[in-house]
């Protein structure tokens, strides 16, 4: 899987550099959410779990942008606020530069049709008392199409992810594997011929070698689509084949983005160095051998104060407990990171 | 507390069950007055009765003077008798009240019974039988079995009374007890069924948790297996039995017709033929409140015994 | 008759697990119920008592109105009333025959229309969540605040006699139950997986329901609504019995119970005929209600 990064060839397409367009398919401004924590008498919110907050990007069309993070991060929670399926406390969403679900901009019904989802878990997506093939046809019926048309449309996709519908068509979810399951996501999310797929652990759950065959049909289908993807993941090795960008999440937070070669090669923020570190080769050579970070795991009801990562940054002084450091762009190419080493006069001893 | 807080949430029933009281009686087709008095009554005898009871106010303001009034023991005036209401109910619920309380006796205890022993007895024929019985106790139209019971008992064996209460007398006296006899088992077939189901199916479900076992292995007789059962089954149980009074007291009409006995279900029964509006409004009132109050206890009770419940 | 609708436990929605291989749930609870005997049979009996009533003018010998003074309460097995005959000498297997039909009707009828009204309640109230959620089940607890008796005989008392208002009585007092049932399952569902995946298609809230909510509740509501019948039945004749209901002459198997009442000196079998019908027809509801729970509840191991 290291094969691909060396280039941004093989396994991805290129970003950028001869893309459609430079303008992005999919922005995220300032997006932030919070849970309420409730207890007591009367079910008030004591308390409030900061799950996403602040956080901007955007996807470029054609290109694969990757979120990851530990459990928790708030990754998941992005990409439901992106899918309008969780509506943000602040911040918006847009699509081809419109605004989505305010009055002037897309409405919501269209712009799910050109933006689809894909969920961790395959059997609960799916309606255990529908045929698949009722279910794939779902989509385009709601958007107006015909019955008898969405079936075809849908026969038509179980064949090119895989299972041919004279098998499958008529089968109820709980008699497919896992993978299979999946496959027939990703042909519902492909059944209203969306421009954008958000792909929350999509794989997350399968075996390694199923995972692989539905990572390798993502990769077809994206170059014969001419998709864009968002991939929400922990699995690095995974982002590592599949993607052009990514994004480090922590605690609700960006924390360092970048073209994914980049990323991996030279990793800035001290969470994502300690994320890459921690990745386990079956190369006995280069066995893990401490643990790279310290400290207990976040909170993310009451955040550390400001860099919400320095009770378990190896660099952190005090000017990390002091202030929170913005994400901000450093370097060259397109990287950002959010870190006081990385920003000059930030005080941070290593800031040059 | 907890029971404080259930206590504060049945108000907004009550008064719930107050306006619903109030609105079926006066909102529904048929003008009040139309119902209670006879098509020729001349114009001023209509007038008047009209202003006797406060008919020709507003209705929101009827609704509240009846209400007040009502909270402070004053439950209005019979148009048929022109007595006050209060003590005739009230009465006629103390004929009722040893009459559920015998019939819930006999059906919680029979319940328990056949409960217990389909749940030890389980998937051989005790277990069949009970369930069977069980089940018939909910099917069968207790109004039927009243007289199935009265033509075995009365006319064919003449052992016991068929209807009436029977002379004065405390209700624990042997005479008494004829006339409570049958009427109390014709009750009693309504809690027997849910009891007995509902006592097997927690039964079961203690007897199939894995502590048992381990009670076993540490050699307990297979008495206290049954004690520790009862303890375990004992909080719905309660919880039930509250509301199976309630139901009893507010549902004995059909029963205390076939026996022809003097309880509230009689009186509401005869509200209902003579047109008796405050009457009717007053006896659906206070049987619904008792209810509620009823299902409150059972509600304490079965927090009081089962303590996971007492969480919010 | 029991307290069975506030007490109702609410089971839980019958999602079956994956696995690999399994036929799909439908079949298996055909499979489950040709297997079932007492079920069957218990089905058997009552199409033949709702067919009897159904054709009732082609079964029965006489007329249900007409009658002689002079053969009344003549005895089971006389020659021409084989069930005898009632206080003013109509014949009891013709009067047993068209009763049926208003029993089962005054019976049935209350169930379908809660379960239309109820069900739909259930299932907005389930599905919206919030304040539509707490108004519609707050309205229903208030409704339940009242034994099930009380409250259709007041509602008959007041509206008046007859099949009608019985039947409008006692679907008032199904109804809280059903829109308890339906909102306990739809809750249960709307926060299954598969519903955000479908809201992310960017259907609407009504194609939502229709397409994947109903298609997960209606065993369950099904199976609670049967087990309303012999309930149903019982109360229906019970409020004909007070002559809250059907009116005389018409004939009806709780009336007809009321009218024998005195015979009882003089023909006592005679006169608990009409009960013992509500008797095996509410039984024989209960019982096939059971059967079908059974028969769907993915709990129970093959």
């Amino acid at each position: 899987m290291r094969r691909g990064m060396a280039q941004t060839g093989s396994a991805s397409s290129p970003a950028g550099s001869g893309g459609k367009r430079d303008e992005a398919v999919l922005r995220a401004s300032n997006l932030s959410r919070r849970f309420p924590v409730r207890s007591g008498v009367f079910g008030r919110a004591t308390d409030y779990v900061r799950a996403v907050e602040d956080v901007s990007f955007a996807a470029v069309e054609g290109e694969t942008l990757a979120i990851v993070g530990e459990s928790g991060c708030g990754k998941s929670t992005t990409g439901r606020l992106l899918m309008g399926l969780v509506q943000p406390d602040r911040g918006s969403v847009q699509f081809n530069g419109k605004l989505v679900g305010a009055p002037g901009g897309i409405p919501l019904k269209s712009f799910r049709q050109r933006v689809q989802m894909v969920f961790q878990d395959s059997a609960g997506s799916l309606n255990p008392r529908l045929p698949i093939v009722d279910t794939i046809a779902f989509g385009p019926r709601v958007h107006g199409v015909g019955t008898v048309e969405a079936r075809t449309r849908a026969e038509a996709l179980l064949s090119e992810v895989g299972l041919p519908p004279r098998i499958f068509a008529r089968r109820y979810p709980h008699e497919l594997s896992g993978g299979q399951r999946q496959r027939v996501n990703i042909a519902r999310a492909l059944a209203l011929e969306p421009r954008v797929i958000i792909f929350d652990e999509a794989v997350s759950a399968l075996d390694k070698s199923v995972s692989a065959q539905i990572i390798n049909l993502l990769i077809k289908l994206r170059s014969e689509r001419g998709l864009t993807y968002i991939f929400i993941s922990h699995d690095l090795a995974v982002v590592e084949f599949i993607s052009d960008r990514i994004l480090v999440m922590y605690l609700g937070k960006v924390v360092e983005s970048g073209p994914a070669a980049d990323l991996f090669s030279a990793p800035w923020h001290p969470y994502t160095r300690a994320l890459l570190a921690s990745r386990l080769h079956a190369d006995p050579d280069r066995r893990v051998r401490e643990a790279p970070t310290t400290g207990d795991p976040p909170n993310p009801i009451h955040p550390p104060p400001g860099c919400r990562f320095h009770p378990r940054c190896s660099m952190a002084e005090p000017v990390c407990t002091a202030n929170e450091p913005a994400l901000q762009e450093a370097g060259t190419g397109s990287r950002m990171v959010a870190c006081h080493a990385y920003r000059a006069g930030s005080g941070h001893s290593m800031a040059t | 507390m907890f029971i404080l807080r259930r206590v504060i949430q049945a108000v907004p029933i009550l008064l719930g069950v107050s306006l619903i009281v109030f609105g079926l009686v006066h909102m529904l087709p048929g003008n009040p007055i139309e119902m209670m008095l006879p098509a020729e009554a001349p114009a001023e005898v209509i007038a008047r009765v009209k202003a006797d009871f406060g008919f020709d106010d507003p209705l929101p303001t009827q609704y509240l003077k009846w209400l007040v009034q009502a909270l402070h023991g004053n439950l209005g005036t019979s148009v048929y008798t022109a007595q006050p209401i209060a003590p005739d109910l009230f009465n006629a619920l103390g004929n009722t009240l040893p009459l559920a309380v015998l019939a819930t006796i006999i059906g919680c205890g029979a319940g328990i019974a056949l409960g217990l022993m389909a749940a030890f007895g389980r998937k051989r024929w005790p277990d069949k039988l009970c369930l069977t019985a069980a089940t018939a106790g909910v099917s069968v139209p207790h109004y039927w079995f009243g007289m199935v019971l009265v033509i075995v008992f009365s006319v064919l064996l003449n052992w016991l009374p068929a209807q009436g209460k029977g002379a004065e007398g405390a209700f624990w006296s042997l005479d008494q007890l004829r006339y409570m006899i049958l009427p109390a088992i014709t009750l009693s077939l309504i809690p027997m069924g849910t009891i007995a189901r509902v006592v097997r199916a927690t039964a079961l479900d203690v007897l199939s948790r894995e502590f048992v076992d381990a009670l076993l292995a540490k050699g307990l007789r297979r008495g206290r297996i049954v004690l520790h059962v009862v303890k375990n089954a004992a909080p719905p149980v309660a919880a039930l039995l509250g509301l199976q009074i309630g139901y009893l007291l507010g549902g004995s009409i059909l029963v205390e017709t076939v026996f022809n006995w003097p309880g509230s279900g009689s009186f509401l029964s005869q509200a209902i033929f003579r047109h008796d509006i405050p009457v009717l409004q007053a006896t659906i009132l206070i049987l619904a409140a008792i209810f509620v109050a009823l299902n409150l206890g059972a509600d304490i009770v079965q927090a009081l015994l089962d303590p996971r419940l007492r969480r919010r | 008759m029991s307290d069975s609708l506030s007490y109702e436990v609410v089971p839980k929605v019958a999602v079956p697990q994956a696995a690999a291989d399994t036929p799909p749930y439908w079949q298996t609870v055909f499979r489950r119920l040709r297997n079932d005997w007492l079920t069957l049979a218990v089905g058997a009996i009552l199409v033949g008592i709702v067919s009897a009533a159904i054709f009732a003018p082609v079964l029965a010998p006489y007329s249900p109105y007409s009658g002689s003074i002079l053969h009344r309460l003549a005895p089971i097995g006389t020659p021409g009333h084989w069930l005898g005959t009632d206080e003013t000498g109509r014949d009891i297997w013709t009067r047993l025959l068209y009763g049926g039909r208003l029993s089962l009707l005054a019976g049935i009828s209350p169930v379908i229309i809660a379960l239309a009204i109820g069900g739909s309640l259930g299932v907005i109230a389930g599905y919206s969540g919030g304040l539509a959620n707490s108004v519609i089940m707050r309205a229903t607890d208030t409704l339940y605040a009242f034994p099930s008796v009380l409250l259709a005989v007041a509602i008959c008392g007041i509206l008046g006699n007859g099949l009608l208002n019985s039947i409008l009585a006692l679907a008032a007092i199904f109804v809280p139950p059903m829109v308890r049932i339906s909102e306990s399952v739809t809750s249960q569902v709307r926060v299954l997986p598969f519903m955000e995946a479908a809201k992310a298609s960017g259907a609407s809230d009504l194609q939502i329901i229709r397409h994947h909510v109903i298609s997960n509740i209606v065993g369950t509501i099904l199976v609670y609504a049967t087990s309303l019948f012999s309930l149903s039945i019982i109360l229906a004749s019970g409020l004909s019995f007070l002559g809250l209901g059907v009116n005389p002459p018409d004939a009806e198997w709780g009336l007809m119970l009321n009218s024998l009442r005195q015979a009882i000196y003089v023909q006592p079998l005679v006169a608990a005929l009409p009960g013992l019908l509500i008797f095996i027809t509410s039984m024989c509801f209960n019982l096939m209600s059971d059967g079908l729970r059974s028969a769907m509840d993915t709990r129970l191991s093959e």
